[in-house]
């Protein structure tokens, strides 16, 4: 994190990204050429070694990526779903090796075989459809791409209710807007509602937190960067209910006096970020957008802003630095986004789902959100189930719903034999199938048996699948998503990686105290939970995978 | 009171500090162990060995925080050694032993390196991992002169980054790669010497292990001796620490406890140092005998000088003897150099380089505020919210508070205002850069007045209680044709309105300026301007504001304050005045001459006028520097006597009849007094180069020989002497400097003065004085047959003439002046890159090397001015700022084309 970038990025205003012209000038090889990231920084009046250290950071930016022509996704649950190996053989039939590059999760957990060609997302069947897809002559009576999946309501129908039209949708968003602004934030913090992204957060409070920050510019951001794999719960908000979202941001800007609106989409969504912004457009068609909203005295627009390629870019601070145009290290905190956040001004860091709730809390009155769910976890909650579910989609249920029910009646039980799920992404606990019945879907249901609710995805190891091969990937994913800014993630996660691997593919064994130490060391000292949280699914294999996992370890 | 508990001991806590810091001061710096932190950085977070556990109540839960960035609040019970922390501290260094290389016996900074001190407090006794990928093959990078780098001693604290960002703001180094793949590049990815890196050296001192460093490996533990001195370049008045060994300078670090510079320094100051002892200096006395330098004794050379200097005086009288004291030299070698020539000889024939720099400074705020010295401090660049610059290049010409002044300039809630002809670097980070014609200040500046009038701007209760002369100057402001002056300037006046609102509405505005502005015909009346806008919005007298000249030399500031002036003795009293002379003839026991002498270019005038028999000149290259070489080089020539003081036979030596060697900064003590009044203890580190002295004592030495008693040179007992008759000095000894001086003035039990005039002026009230713009005779004369307007500015790498930096490593960075010229003129010229370009003017001619850029405008060009093979002086003329006598340099009329010669010096 530099303050001086921050201001120097910030100077030349949202209009001119830093970050933005930089996805740009990816486009036509698939990395920024050196002059250019030459003029950039120029432009910018920072390094030289700014622009490059930024773009070597990202998948789809480094120069790696140059000459990538389709993507093949890594995500955990099309690799427990073991499908991948023919997505790559049969688009070696059609792609040089160097033109194939990978994305981490496209969301397409519910039928895997999942690829990216040409800014659009693939999976199930279309893999047997190169032949089609490659021409790029899209039909759109029948788009290749387009994918289904079952979306069911458990209890109450809340953040997956149909729209209706703009005016409608919106306007208790213009009756907000005839309130006062305090009286308004009062309902969210009597909702109670509790971030989406993971953390739990009360968003009431870190709305107020900005809310209380002077200053003439403040952001309100949502994260649209769902980088757990295995989760597509904020996908399906962005594609199909993306209204929800962007009232929400209206709703944060009027709270907190912010002004501008950015949603950080992530690259393995192409079609989330176009939905989004014709949604964009339709609200600006209609005049909620712009000066002086309804005559509120309230200024607001949205702006997308791509990512490209980076999970620690989820965690708000990285985001923010994202952005920017910085390297996404993660930043310290305090300060906190609310008092320094973008271009080092008050901001407002919100997940998806997060911002989806307020649409009911506004019209329904907080106490009604309140009202659902349990004591501490109020309200609904989006549960993405994977492929190898009879019945895989997303599921609202309400906060307090069994696990069970989750799993058995509305997923209608696995098709194969499952010996764990991930719940909550990879830093999310490992649920053995034998604690199924112990959980439900709130906060602190899973945090007192020792896991984690997180995102709420959930993701089937089958049986076959050895657990100390689920470590090796997860320490994979965790070394190479991580920022490297902490030592104890950077080099922690790297070892940690190494000694799976030598463990699964030699007779070593791991000294246990050593992978005590090193669990400890990524919990207690990394900056973030990246780090921080990699642990837990690890000890949660240890200790319901013991008789598994023994052979590894002395 | 808030307490917060360590051990379960209680200890009164601070708001806003961290628990690191609230740690440190109650239990010594080494309880905890740090790896990424830095005395001079903003907290950071990454290496997390800093760890503590915390509760938030007693015998409560405990959380693991970094003590580095996590404030302290009260009520928390803090652990910093608890079982757990010392493992997880273990086993975070145990996890960066693997991949580092285990070679400290052969690493540069064996001994003084943060990790293995760490290593060794954590008590790592084995790395139990297996072999894993590493970097260890990392390749060295010594592409640099003086930069070098090993990164495979990386350890990832982005300690270089972050100097390279917050402290420089040069943005060389970053990360690229993520992971445990990150690793620092240089620009591009690219070697120190092919990226835009200014060799300021502040990553090589952040480094904690030898991953970035210098070639003269600063951070070893080679040496036996660490000095602390300040620096002699410009005048910052940097503190520098200077490492030693058996007699000889090994490197050169900035101490981070330096209130001047907090361990910051720059390529000249911390690495161009080598001239010290290099070949070329003098090593003898010597004298021109048929057109020879003939090495002599020093009491040979004493003899005939004495003897030369003595036959003058009786047959010419003592106005035919004249002195050019140095600014390189120290106070009380200045002291001695006036008093020898007010006192041996008898004349106010003494001046020196600041004739040539701040001498408007000087005259204009003394006319305005009473006192010619900077009213505040660098360090007020906390407290301000404005800052004005004008005619400075600070980030090449005053490295280190460039710096400072460019890390103001970055922050978006500042205003910056830089008024200059080029776009500087500061220029590209400001608010507002006026970018006007050279030689048109006054017109701007009075643009500038006439707005904050006219919006209603000005300070009206400071201006009635603390000025005089406001009704006058209203009116002769209001008066003055906006239309003509925008043309004038050529700075459209929306931008010159918008510019003085945000200078006049800062609740605090401080202005830094530079020869850009004195260095013109109407210097003296621009640096009177500035100081009337500061009167007009009453920014004076308080932190955070004021008008503040960036000093040259590190001692042109204590030159003036020694008498070095031909109309003002030591101390700054008029020498016609009848009271004064009184008293400087008592002090001194002699008839102190009470006539002005001359200024230095009255002095050449003298010369060619054959009423000049003898001239002395310590320290200066006036060939080199002084405008109209050809005419300088006559005036020697036409001086029966010329002795010359120096280090190096320079272009002014070898005019010379007797040279005698000095010494550097680095061989003699005394005090240099920096652009903010702080008066610094020089301290010796090696003895004088052989063959030389230190310049004081040949100062004492000439004194003695023509029968004047004088103690040998030491600066506290002179010191004494100066306390006596020097006001401002009163309360100034050698042991109360301490480590980072006094700022004058000094009351005689020792307290000095951050900010002057807080509650009145010298003269009681401030002055408010008017002056129209005028074209200078220069452009007036010859702009239609000459039409480009030529500049000169410096370098970052290059000491004025360069007769040291020349002489050091900087020469491999830059080794030849350059012309810049605009793109659109370059074409028109048929100029390319690097082209030698024919510049002539009514004086001469030079051949240099073309540098295209945008920095200039059409039709304006811009010059370096070190190196001896270009002398760019046959090019400037002889108009002099109308008041002090200052040089014109900062406007010549020239002519230009692509040269058909080859590289060479051209005169007529």
């Amino acid at each position: 994190m530099s303050i001086n970038l921050s201001e120097l990025s910030g100077r030349k205003g949202l209009e001119n990204s830093l970050f933005d012209k930089m996805g740009k000038l990816s486009q036509p090889t698939g990395t920024p050429g050196v002059e250019e990231l030459k003029d950039l920084a120029d432009e910018f009046l920072i390094g030289r070694a700014n622009t490059y250290g930024t773009a070597t950071f990202y998948d789809f930016l480094k120069p790696d990526n140059k000459g990538k022509k389709v993507y093949i996704c890594n995500g955990t649950a099309c690799k427990c779903a073991g499908t991948q190996q023919k997505v790559e053989a049969e688009l070696g039939e059609h792609f040089n090796e160097d033109e194939i590059g990978h994305m981490t999760c496209l969301g397409r957990c519910h039928e895997n075989s999942a690829f990216q060609y040409n800014g659009k997302n693939y999976s199930g069947n279309s893999i047997h459809q190169l032949a089609d897809i490659i021409p790029n002559t899209i039909d759109p009576e029948n788009d290749l791409s387009l994918d289904s999946y079952h979306v069911i309501v458990h209890g109450r129908e809340i953040l997956t209710e149909a729209f209706t039209n703009i005016r409608e949708y919106y306007a208790p968003f213009i009756k907000a807007l005839k309130m006062d602004s305090a009286t308004v934030l009062e309902e969210i913090k009597i909702s109670n509602i509790r971030g989406r992204g993971g953390a739990g957060f009360p968003m009431g409070l870190k709305l107020e937190f900005c809310r209380k920050a002077e200053n003439d510019t403040k952001f309100i951001i949502c994260n649209a960067d769902e980088g757990d794999p295995g989760a597509y719960s904020d996908r399906y908000l962005l594609e199909k209910r993306p209204h929800s979202v962007l009232f929400g941001m209206l709703i944060s800007a009027y709270v907190t006096h912010a002004s501008h609106g950015i949603l950080y989409i992530r690259a393995e969504y192409p079609e989330a970020a176009i939905l989004v912004q014709e949604a964009i457009d339709s609200l600006r068609s209609e005049g909620l957008i712009g000066e002086n909203i309804e005559n509120s005295g309230l200024n607001f627009d949205f702006k997308i802003i791509r990512a490209q390629g980076s999970y620690i870019c989820g965690e708000e601070t990285a985001l923010i630095n994202s952005i920017e145009g910085q390297r996404p290290e993660v930043r310290i905190r305090p300060p906190f986004p609310a008092h320094q956040g973008l271009f080092n001004k008050p901001t407002t860091v919100s997940n998806v789902e997060t911002l989806a709730a307020l649409h009911f809390i506004i019209e329904n009155g907080g106490e009604n959100w309140k009202s659902i769910g349990t004591e501490r976890s109020s309200g609904t909650k989006l549960v993405s189930l994977d492929s190898f579910f009879n019945r895989p989609g997303i599921y609202e249920v309400e906060m307090g719903t069994p696990l069970s029910v989750v799993v058995n009646v509305l997923g209608g039980g696995f098709k194969s034999k499952v010996k764990a799920l991930q719940i909550g992404g990879p830093l999310g606990g490992l649920v053995p199938v034998s604690e199924i019945d112990t959980l439900a879907i709130d906060f602190e249901s899973f945090s007192n048996a020792g896991f984690l609710l997180g995102h709420a995805s959930i993701v089937c190891i089958p049986e076959d699948f050895p657990i100390m091969n689920f470590i090796e990937h997860l320490f994979d994913f965790a070394s190479y998503e991580s920022c490297g800014k902490c030592f104890p993630c950077r080099l922690g996660t790297k070892r940690a990686h190494e000694l799976s691997v030598k463990a699964i593919r030699s007779d070593y064994k791991i000294d246990r105290l050593l992978f005590d130490d090193l669990l400890n060391t990524l919990e207690q000292g990394s900056l973030c939970a990246h780090g921080g949280g990699i642990p837990l699914p690890v000890r949660n294999a240890l200790q319901y995978f013991e008789p598994e996992l023994r052979e590894y370890f002395n | 009171m808030k307490l917060a508990y360590i051990n379960n001991e209680p200890f009164e806590i601070t708001e806003e500090e961290t628990i690191l810091s609230f740690i440190k001061r109650y239990k010594g710096e080494n309880l905890v162990p740090t790896l990424c932190d830095s005395p001079i950085l903003d907290p950071f977070g990454s290496c997390r060995v800093c760890s503590v556990e915390v509760a938030s109540e007693k015998n409560g839960k405990v959380k693991t925080m970094a003590s580095c960035h996590a404030p302290v609040a009260g009520g928390q019970y803090i652990f910093p050694n608890s079982e757990s922390i010392i493992k997880l501290r273990k086993n975070i260094i145990e996890l960066v032993l693997t991949d580092h290389p285990l070679d400290c016996l052969t690493c540069e900074v064996n001994g003084n390196c943060e990790l293995q001190t760490v290593a060794a407090q954590v008590g790592i006794r084995e790395v139990r991992y297996p072999n894993g990928e590493t970097h260890l093959h990392r390749n060295k990078d010594l592409s640099h002169p003086y930069m070098t780098s090993d990164l495979s001693k990386c350890i990832h604290c982005y300690r270089c980054v972050r100097a390279c960002d917050e402290v420089q703001g040069q943005f060389i180094l970053s990360m690229a790669g993520r992971g445990f793949d990150s690793h620092i590049i240089k620009g591009i990815d690219q070697s120190f010497l092919d990226s835009d890196c200014v060799s300021c050296g502040a990553c090589a001192q952040a480094c904690p292990t030898s991953a970035i460093s210098d070639i003269f490996q600063s951070k070893s533990n080679l040496a036996t001796e660490k000095t602390r001195t300040i620096c002699t370049y410009c005048g910052v008045g940097c503190n520098l620490e200077v490492a030693s060994y058996n007699g000889k300078i090994l490197s050169i670090q900035a101490p981070y406890n330096a209130e001047v510079n907090q361990g910051h320094a720059c390529i000249k100051g911390r690495y161009a140092f080598k001239f010290y002892n290099h070949q070329d200096r003098l090593n003898s006395p010597m004298i021109k005998r048929n057109g020879a330098f003939e090495k002599v004794s020093w009491d040979d050379a004493y003899a005939f000088i004495s003897s030369k200097l003595s036959s003058f005086k009786e047959e010419f009288g003592p106005d035919s003897i004249a002195g050019i004291s140095s600014s390189r030299c120290t106070n009380e070698e200045n002291y001695l150099m006036q008093k020898f020539i007010r006192t041996v000889i008898g004349t106010n024939n003494i001046d020196g380089c600041a004739r040539v720099c701040h001498s408007p400074t000087a005259l204009g705020m003394q006319t305005v505020f009473g006192t010619g010295a900077a009213t505040n401090s660098i360090d007020d660049l906390k407290d301000t919210n404005c800052i004005l610059v004008i005619g400075a290049n600070p980030t090449s010409a005053h490295p280190v508070t460039g710096a400072k002044l460019k890390q103001f300039a970055m922050k978006s809630d500042n205003v910056s205002i830089v008024i200059d002809p080029r776009r500087t670097e500061l220029a590209k980070y400001a608010t507002h850069h006026l970018a006007l014609r050279p030689g048109t200040n006054v017109a701007l500046l009075n643009m500038m007045m006439f707005y904050i009038i006219s919006e209603g701007l000005i300070d009206t209760s400071f201006i009635e209680n603390r000025t005089e002369g406001f009704e006058l100057f209203k009116a002769e402001i209001q008066a003055i044709d906006i239309e003509a002056l925008e043309n004038i300037t050529g700075v459209n006046r929306e931008q010159v309105k918008v510019a003085a609102i945000a200078y006049a509405i800062a609740p605090n505005a401080m202005s830094f300026h530079g020869l850009g502005v004195t260095e013109h015909s109407q210097g003296t009346f621009t640096v009177i301007q500035i100081a009337d806008l500061a009167l007009l919005t009453g920014n004076i007298g308080r932190r955070g504001v004021g008008v503040n000249p960036l000093r040259g030399q590190n001692n042109v500031q204590g030159s003036a304050d020694m008498g070095v002036q031909p109309h003002q003795g030591a101390g700054y009293f008029d020498v016609t005045d009848d009271e004064v002379n009184k008293k400087y003839s008592e002090f001194y026991g002699v008839n102190m001459p009470n006539k002005i002498g001359y200024k230095i270019p009255e002095m050449f005038d003298a010369a060619l006028a054959g009423k000049l028999k003898a001239i002395w000149i310590i320290g200066e290259d006036v060939v080199q520097t002084d405008p109209n070489t050809q005419k300088v080089i006559q005036a020697l020539e036409n001086t029966d006597l010329v002795i010359v003081q120096e280090l190096f036979m320079t272009e002014t030596a070898k005019y010379a009849d007797v040279i005698l060697p000095g010494t550097s900064f680095l061989e003699k003590s005394g005090t240099f007094t920096n652009g903010e009044r702080r008066v610094q203890a020089v301290r010796q580190i090696v003895e004088p180069f052989e063959g030389s002295k230190p310049d004081g004592q040949i100062m004492v030495d000439i004194i003695n020989k023509m029968g004047f008693p004088q103690a040998d040179y030491t600066p506290d007992e002179l010191l004494k002497e100066i306390a006596q008759i020097v006001p401002f000095f009163a309360g100034i000894t050698w042991e109360r400097l301490g480590i980072n001086g006094l700022q004058w003035p000094v009351t005689k039990d020792g307290i000095d003065t951050k900010i002057l005039h807080k509650k009145d002026f010298p003269g009681g009230k401030g002055y408010f004085e008017f002056h129209a713009w005028e074209e200078t005779m220069e452009l007036q004369s010859y702009a239609k047959d000459y039409p480009f307007v030529l500049t000169t500015n410096r370098d970052l790498v290059h000491y004025n003439c360069g007769t040291m930096t020349r002489r050091t490593a900087n020469e491999e960075i830059l080794s030849e002046d350059y012309l810049m010229i605009n793109p659109e003129d370059a074409k028109i010229k048929g100029i390319d890159n690097g082209d030698f370009v024919c510049v002539e003017s009514p004086r001469g001619k030079v051949n240099i090397k073309a540098q295209i850029t945008d920095e200039v405008k059409k039709g304006i060009l811009s010059t370096t001015f070190h190196f001896p093979e270009i002398m760019i002086n046959n090019l400037t003329g002889d108009i002099h700022d109308s008041e002090a006598m200052c040089p014109e340099y900062k406007v010549v009329a020239v002519r230009i084309r692509k040269s058909k010669g080859e590289y060479n010096q051209i005169s007529t």
